[in-house]
């Protein structure tokens, strides 16, 4: 099935800057996909250009076999939900909601229909008359999602439409953009720098780095297997050790280090050579044991000894930060092991992330 | 107690320059304006009246027309440098717009009188380019010619001020219009001018202000009558040494920009609350 907007081989940037280099992207109908990335990662200028608002160097935008590269913003089906939600302060919410409508030269009786259902539709039934200034940000928000909707646009674009709201509304926010969106059956892209809420709300993530998409698919498949160091960091595996790996047909061999005995395991789908590799894990994925805990382990669990360096509580479980030499990991554990103490740190196989090191290119990732 | 007269201590220097340099001239010009010989009375009011009703509203419609171009145009050249595609004609707007600010009005006033005479340098560029013969020239060194001047000069101050509250705009504002399919000029003025309105109206009301006591400008370019009121306060002094009809028709200058300070107050009180 060809995809309903697809972006192929195009090339943005700003001056002599290039931003996004032969970036290739599809999006099927009524698909809700987060467009994921650290800041000047090119997540928004990806949307801005699908958006019409920047021009590519090369390349196309394609909708639905319509190609849109050339056109201007509004006539593409799209319409845009800007980070600081870009209301018309001059302008009342039945206003603001009902502009686009106006443009289209529809009529009074068409538009206030529409104005209403929507504030409906949003839970802004009775604000029609006031001013965005007199609305809390939630509200605004909702304004703007509103006007956007108004027009009955194809694809819905989100440039982190919920970055300006405080945590807890944030947190609602999420679900009610995610229920409209299936409702109304519209295709979303959403840009965030936030990887719960793409889990939370896409179908689909992508995740973009330095104007390249590192991975794609859905929350679970880049957050269980994530296809590079990056894509393993971005979604909190934060722990990095360096080890020696070698590879004899479908199992994998992690060589003893001074903290480690020697363990084998299926590689199980990783793409891995013999030579130094870069390991990576979840603090909640691994299990914190006593030394002298002689539990038997369960065949392929990495062990690791370390000593506690500190402890604290950041809720619902214990946050250990653990030595081992010159590294210092992070492991949960239900209950607090002592400061000083020596400790078996037990990662399962399946949660153990390894990446053959590129030449020169540990450094730039290991942040 | 110690603190407090320092404070006043602190304030007192610039109080007595206000207080010796604006506010007793100005409290002296009022007096003088009601001083009829040893008595106080109208007669000055009455005779300015009498004599110069007719400068009065060539002046208010003069400067209201000015105003009134100044704020189009202002409107028209900010809206460009905001909304241009064109990214070198943008920078070319930009340098040239500002230079006739730093020319005096008096400088301003001698070459358009040059310009815009009957003979004047306008006139023969016309002629010379046939699309006027020299009997159909006519002179522009009445009325249009202090309106062009006031405009050719003032408009760069407010265009400025507007430019300036247009380029601090959240951009996304104008974006959003534009991906629902707004044109240019329904931006300028559906969306960018209603809300840089309030740096619109101190920019005109400080012109306003401005032109109403510009005395090159009339004298240069139309000494006959009607002129307007300034060219009238300095007649009174310099030929007639009538230091009341000049006070008054002072007092008169003062309560026309007095009523556009008031619509300037008024606005503000409105944006506040």
């Amino acid at each position: 099935m060809r995809p309903f907007l697809s972006v192929e081989t195009m090339s943005v940037g700003y001056g002599t800057t290039t931003v996004l280099d032969k970036l290739d992207l599809g999006i099927h109908k009524g698909e809700f996909v987060a467009l994921l990335g650290s800041s000047g990662c090119g997540k928004t200028t990806l949307l801005r250009t699908i958006a019409g608002f920047t021009k590519p160097y090369s390349g196309s935008i394609r909708v639905a076999d319509r190609d849109v590269t050339q056109m201007p913003p509004d006539k593409r089906g799209m319409a845009l939900v800007f980070q600081s939600y870009a209301l018309w302060p001059h302008m009342t919410v039945a206003q603001n909601i009902g502009y686009g409508l106006k443009l289209q030269r529809q009529s009074r009786e068409n538009i206030d229909a529409r104005v209403n259902e929507m504030q409906n539709l949003l839970g802004l039934a009775g604000l029609g008359d006031r001013k965005p200034g007199q609305l809390s940000g939630g509200q605004r928000q909702r304004v703007a999602l509103g006007r956007a909707l108004a027009i009955d646009p194809e694809i819905l674009l989100l440039d982190e439409p919920l970055s300006n709201l405080d945590a807890r509304i944030r947190l609602t926010v999420r679900h009610e953009i995610r229920s409209l969106q299936k409702r109304l059956g519209i295709t979303a892209i959403h840009v965030t720098h936030d990887r719960e809420e793409a889990m939370v709300m896409a179908d689909r993530i992508i995740i973009m780095n330095a104007g390249r998409i590192e991975q794609e698919g859905s929350p679970e498949d880049v957050y269980n297997k994530p296809a590079s160091p990056f894509v393993a960091a971005f979604m909190g595996a934060e722990n990095l050790l360096s080890m020696q790996a070698r590879v004899h047909g479908e199992q994998v061999e992690l060589m003893e280090g001074s903290f480690n005995p020697s363990i084998v395991t299926a590689l199980a789908g990783r793409t891995l050579a013999t030579g130094p590799i870069e390991l990576r894990f979840r603090a909640e994925a691994a299990r914190l044991a006593r030394s002298e805990d002689k539990t038997v382990l369960q065949p392929g669990t990495l062990e690791l000894r370390g000593q506690v360096t500190s402890v604290s509580y950041p809720g619902g479980h214990w946050r250990h930060a653990i030595r081992l030499g010159e590294n210092e990991i992070l492991v949960d554990a239900d209950t607090p092991f002592n400061q000083g103490e020596t400790v078996r740190v037990c990662i399962p196989a399946k949660s153990l992330f390894m990446f053959n090191l590129v030449e020169g290119l540990a450094d730039a990732r290991s942040d | 107690m110690q603190t407090r007269f320092l404070a006043l201590l602190l304030v007192l220097p610039a109080l007595i320059v206000i207080v010796l340099f604006f506010i007793v001239p100005l409290f002296a010009s009022i007096l003088g304006a009601f001083e009829v010989g040893d008595s106080f009375g109208l007669g000055n009011f009455s005779k300015s009246f009498d004599l110069y009703s007719r400068d009065m509203i060539f002046t208010v419609v003069i400067v209201s027309i000015s105003t009134v171009l100044i704020g189009l145009l202002s409107i028209a050249i900010g809206g460009y440098l905001t909304l241009g595609e064109n990214p070198r004609s943008v920078a070319i707007l930009r340098w040239l717009y500002r230079w006739p600010m730093f020319i005096p009005f008096i400088v301003v006033g001698q070459v358009l009188r040059t310009f815009l005479a009957k003979n004047g340098l306008m006139n023969n560029i016309l002629v010379s380019l046939g699309i006027l013969t020299p009997l159909q020239t006519t002179g522009f060194l009445d009325w249009r010619g202090i309106v062009i001047a006031f405009v050719w000069k003032q408009t760069p101050f407010v265009t400025l001020l507007v430019a300036g509250a247009m380029a601090s705009l959240d951009r996304s504002t104008i974006e959003a219009a534009r991906n629902l399919g707004a044109s240019r000029l329904r931006i300028l003025i559906e969306i960018v001018v209603p809300q840089i309105s309030g740096t619109l109206l101190v920019g005109l009301i400080l012109s306003f202000v401005t032109m109403m006591s510009v005395l090159s400008v009339p004298l240069m370019i139309n000494a006959q009558s009607p002129t307007m009121l300034t060219a009238d306060i300095a007649f009174r002094i310099n030929a007639h040494g009538d230091y009341g009809v000049a006070n008054a028709l002072g007092v008169i200058s003062l309560l026309l920009t007095a009523g556009v300070a008031l619509i300037y107050l008024r606005q503000t009180m409105k944006d506040r609350l």
